[in-house]
């Protein structure tokens, strides 16, 4: 019995330091700070433990049966604390409640174990050697647990599996006991089914606790999520809403197709339209297809190229059904070429000319994407332009980033062209600015293809009218060597959300 | 019982701070372009064959590096072909070697060049050559990309390299009294690029103390700025600011004016200026030729390299001046040319490593490290996404003797220096040694001139610097300090000297006979 129950020890030191590594982990994980959360748990933890010591004095008999019950509890609450707290974070406002609530209660437990146990075998060994022997155990126990915890459970497991592997072992540890034990236990059998029903409910939270942690996932994007993708170069979400369906790229909106026709048609018809005869048209950016499926409502274009970064995107917008419907099936045109490579390399090395080019990239949130709307990249793509050409670019919200929006103008300014500003309100994104620029004069077309929803010939004039609370605002322009444009956005939004 | 709990709990969390623990990768790499060997082997001449053949030339300059080869940019901008370049090492460029593998290439040592003030009209003018400096205007790829340099310190990263973050009233206050300092030095007109045309005696007293002398007696001594200055000195000069010249400090802020946002810098560094050189001279470069004699015969020199005897009219010394007594004969021992020896390494990044939250830099610097940070080589790419890269890590040697830095350099091995300089990384990158691949370490007994207390007013600098014969000296150290500007203006300098003896002593039409 000796070493069986030494190994007793063993295990329940490794649940209990398991059980409290989960829940600093996380609380860091969730709400940062990992000093705060690690010192506040390992201390309500420690006291909780001392109630649990001070409590397991009035434990008088039966303490074989109640020994069995505090390990089936321990198994139950410990294995699925951390299901529960990842649950209550998405779901609820009351995570640290539960949190330090969990804690305590599983303190109070862990701490009644060992002196129970200390207590059921005194009459075996000398007290020398149970304290002697229970204490050994007692480290090496918790020694294996903080060793494995970030080795092995973490990177392996994940802190929704580690914790129901480790409220399993509790619960093996009950069932075991009742073996163990069986002399002084009364009804052994009542308690081996309760021991199993438990192991069984681990055992089903164990498989499906990708299910668990994706539900909690899935509530931090209103609507259902319907793809998720990792790629090499970015996060991918598409969410669905009844008919409403949005695109995350690093949790950023790109759009929802409730409204994304206004967009779309803002972006390329006023520019192109007023092409006399655009046969090559050139997108950077744009990876979704729905520029090219309003370029490809012109029935004198010749070749569309499309260049973006992520064969990932290009290939959805490709092929699965829902959103090649959205783009009207735009990417398996044969007039369409897709070119995966980084734009700007691409425009330094490439020499073909265009007569209407769409610069359609993510805002400029990083110096990395700032590169994409400096003077240097602007006059690399000017030398694309054919005689006639036009290019529109993309330039954030006036009304919302009116310093950045400014300032992508002044840019393109800075780079030789001539520039004509313009805006459209789009409902899921609020007023949002374009800008046409060129090397010769432009005017807003007079006629438009048909069966557009938004863009209209009348309302054209309109759309390049700025009110005061987006008139221009003086910026400098946006270089390489000097990208006032990202700090700008940054302070915009931030003057925002303040 | 419940101490031996807290305990366990403790050094639980405790295993949480290296949380993700994931196998190292295995490092390749070594000792690359080492040059002692050449240095030793000057030490006992007897073992250089006799010479073979002899070849005529009207001009030998020796030493490849910029000095040399700006000499030649200049006499072949000048229509002037009859000269040789010899060259010790198999690749030429000196301090500003390059360094190419499959990801970008990459500095071997000098990474950028301030942009020039008005005065530096040499090297306006080359920079006009090639296509820099268009109508006044900068190329913007040329011009350091954003963010330029960030530095690491009190835990996090700040904008900027001299410090802003945490500073005590009194540090605020000294960084504003040493600004306004530097202004006045600024106005003076003593502290100029090239340093010569402002040279003036009213500033030889500086020369005569160490900067950190000069601070400490103006109270400008408080840990940041005490920090500071001496990583500028270690940086310019690879020295500490007790072992500084007041006046080489002075000039580092002083001569300099508040620029167009800078430095110019290529993803080679320098090398991307020396490859544009060789592009205009290299035929005339032979590299792997190292010069062990340069003797006078009459009015001739004669230079032996190799088996080689170049017989020549003129002679411009390049090559780091405190060898010319070991080369040259009748140069008599040298007391005021000292030089600091530096480590650099160029280490391949499978991916970029955690940073604490901040964007990547193009200098990335961390205070009170006894190294000079990194700069990355593929910050001047236009991509959008770089997934390698390669990093020029800076060391140089200026606590303690110059000399003994020099032992500690040959006698550690390729071992010792890689697991310090990952170790320096760790501090700001935990996760580095996951992303290193390789790591290739360069290292230079005799780097950069120290500008040591009394250098730059040095009779014996002074002298050689004016030499005006048929043999000229060039290298930057005849400026007391290593720069890019300095080396150019000597190596133009000297090469217009020489034009103008051989345009007095030849038939012009014989020697600049256009192509």
């Amino acid at each position: 019995m000796g070493i069986l129950l030494f190994i007793t020890v063993l295990l329940i030191a490794a649940c209990g330091l398991i059980y409290e590594l989960i829940a600093g982990t996380l609380a860091s994980y969730l709400l940062g700070d990992s000093v705060l959360q690690f010192s506040t748990i390992i201390g309500c933890y420690l006291f909780a433990m001392g109630i649990g010591s001070a409590l397991s004095r009035y434990v008088n008999r039966g303490l074989a049966y109640r020994f069995v019950w505090i390990e089936l509890m321990l198994g139950l609450i410990g294995g699925f604390s951390s299901a529960l707290l990842f649950l209550a974070f998405a779901y609820t406002q009351g995570f640290q409640l539960l949190m330090y609530a969990l804690v305590v209660v599983i303190g109070v437990l862990v701490g009644l174990e060992i002196p129970l146990l200390m207590r059921m075998v005194h009459e075996s060994y000398h007290f020398r050697d149970v304290v002697a022997h229970v204490l050994t155990f007692d480290y090496l126990g918790a020694l294996g647990a903080s060793l494995l915890f970030p080795i092995l459970l973490v990177p392996r497991l994940g802190l929704v599996r580690s914790a129901m592997l480790f409220g399993l072992i509790n619960v093996g540890v009950a069932l075991w006991s009742t073996f163990l034990f069986a002399r002084q236990l009364p009804s052994a059998r009542v308690l081996r089914g309760l021991c199993l029903a438990v192991i069984c409910g681990l055992g089903i939270g164990l498989a499906q606790a990708k299910r668990i942690t994706a539900a909690a996932e899935d509530n931090i994007y209103a609507d259902e999520v319907i793809l998720a993708r990792d790629t090499r170069y970015q996060h991918i979400v598409l969410t669905r809403f009844k008919d409403d369906i949005r695109l995350f790229l690093n949790s950023h909106l790109q759009f929802s197709s409730r409204d994304e026709y206004r967009y779309h048609e803002a972006l390329i018809h006023p520019g192109m339209a007023a092409v006399p005869a655009p046969r090559r048209a050139l997108v950077l950016g744009g990876g979704d297809g729905l520029a090219v499926r309003e370029i490809l409502k012109y029935p004198q274009v010749e070749s569309v190229t499309l260049v973006d970064l992520d064969p990932e995107m290009t290939r959805l917008f490709s092929t699965h059904p829902m959103l090649t419907s959205l783009n009207g099936k735009s990417f398996l045109s044969p007039k369409v070429h897709i070119i995966n490579t980084d734009a700007f390399p691409w425009v330094d090395s490439n020499t073909d000319s265009f007569d209407f080019v769409v610069i359609d990239f993510p805002d400029p949130t990083s110096y990395s994407l700032g590169k994409l709307y400096t003077t240097a990249f602007y006059k690399a793509v000017a030398r694309h332009l054919s005689a006639q050409g036009l290019m529109v670019v993309q330039s954030t919200s006036p009304m919302f980033a009116r310093d950045s929006y400014w300032c992508i103008v002044e840019t393109l300014k800075q780079a030789g062209l001539k520039t004509y500003p313009y805006h459209v309100y789009v409902p899921s994104f609020g007023e949002w600015g374009f800008v046409i620029a060129s090397s010769h004069a432009y005017s807003p077309p007079t006629l438009l293809p048909t069966g557009l929803r938004f863009v209209s010939a009348a309302g054209l004039p309109a759309m390049f009218q700025f009110p005061p609370d987006m008139s221009p605002m003086p910026m400098p322009p946006n270089r390489l060597n000097d990208q006032v444009l990202v700090r700008a956005y940054d302070q915009d939004w931030k003057d925002i959300s303040h | 019982m419940r101490t031996t709990r807290r305990k366990f709990l403790q050094a639980g969390s405790a295993a949480l701070v290296g949380f993700s623990v994931k196998a190292d990768r295995r490092i390749a790499g070594g000792f690359v372009n080492d040059s002692f060997q050449f240095g030793h082997l000057l030490g006992d001449r007897a073992q250089f064959p006799p010479p073979r053949k002899t070849e005529k030339h009207v001009v030998v300059i020796v030493g490849g590096g910029i000095a040399g080869l700006s000499a030649a940019w200049r006499l072949h901008k000048r229509g002037f072909r009859d000269f040789v370049l010899l060259e010790m090492n198999e690749q030429a460029g000196g301090n500003s070697r390059w360094g190419e593998n499959e990801v970008t290439a990459c500095p071997w040592a000098a990474h950028y060049v301030p942009v020039p003030g008005p005065k530096a009209t040499y090297v306006r003018e080359l920079f006009e050559e090639l296509g820099v400096l268009k109508n006044g205007v900068w190329d913007e790829r040329a011009l350091c990309f954003s963010p330029q340099e960030r530095l690491f310190l009190y835990g996090r990263w700040q904008d900027g390299i001299e410090p802003a973050i945490g500073l005590s009233d009194q540090e605020r206050d000294q960084f504003g009294r040493f600004e306004e300092q530097i202004h006045r030095f600024r106005s003076s007109g003593g502290f100029t690029i090239p340093m010569e045309s402002g040279l003036s005696g009213e500033q030889a007293n500086l020369d005569r103390m160490s900067f950190g002398d000069w601070l400490n007696q103006r109270g400008m001594s408080s840990r940041a700025v005490d920090w500071y200055m001496n990583y500028c000195c270690r940086d310019d000069y690879g020295a500490v600011a007790a072992g500084t010249s007041a006046w080489a400090g002075i000039h580092y802020f002083a001569s300099r004016e508040p620029e167009d946002k800078g430095p110019l810098t290529w993803p080679e560094g320098n090398g991307w200026i020396v490859r544009r050189l060789l592009e205009r001279v290299g035929t005339h470069v032979k590299a792997g030729q190292m010069v062990h004699r340069i003797a006078k015969k009459a009015s001739r020199y004669s230079v032996f390299a190799g088996d080689t005897e170049h017989q020549a009219e003129f002679v411009i010394f390049a090559a780091p001046t405190f060898l010319a007594p070991f080369i040259v004969e009748g140069v008599g021992p040298l007391h005021d040319f000292q030089y600091s020896p530096w480590l650099t390494a160029n280490l391949v990044l499978e991916r970029l490593p955690a940073s604490y939250g901040s964007d990547p830099t193009w200098d990335n610097v961390v205070m009170n490290s006894p190294t000079l940070g990194y700069v990355d080589a593929t910050h001047q790419s236009v991509q959008n996404h770089v997934e390698r890269t390669v990093w020029t890590f800076y060391w140089a040697l200026a606590e303690g003797p110059a000399a003994s830095n020099r032992r500690l350099l040959l006698e550690k091995d390729w071992t010792y220096w890689k697991e310090a300089i990952l170790h320096d990384l760790e501090w700001v990158h935990p996760d580095i040694r996951t992303c290193v691949s390789r790591v290739d370490v360069m290292r230079f007994g005799h780097a950069m001139a120290r500008p040591v207390p009394r250098a730059i007013f040095s009779e014996e600098r002074r002298m050689l610097a004016q030499l005006d014969g048929r043999l000229q000296f060039a290298n930057s150290d005849l400026s007391g300090f290593s720069i890019f500007e300095e080396a150019q203006y000597r190596g133009v300098r000297a090469a217009e000297r020489v034009l103008v003896h051989v345009s007095g002593s030849h038939e012009p039409s014989t020697r600049a006979g256009r192509k």
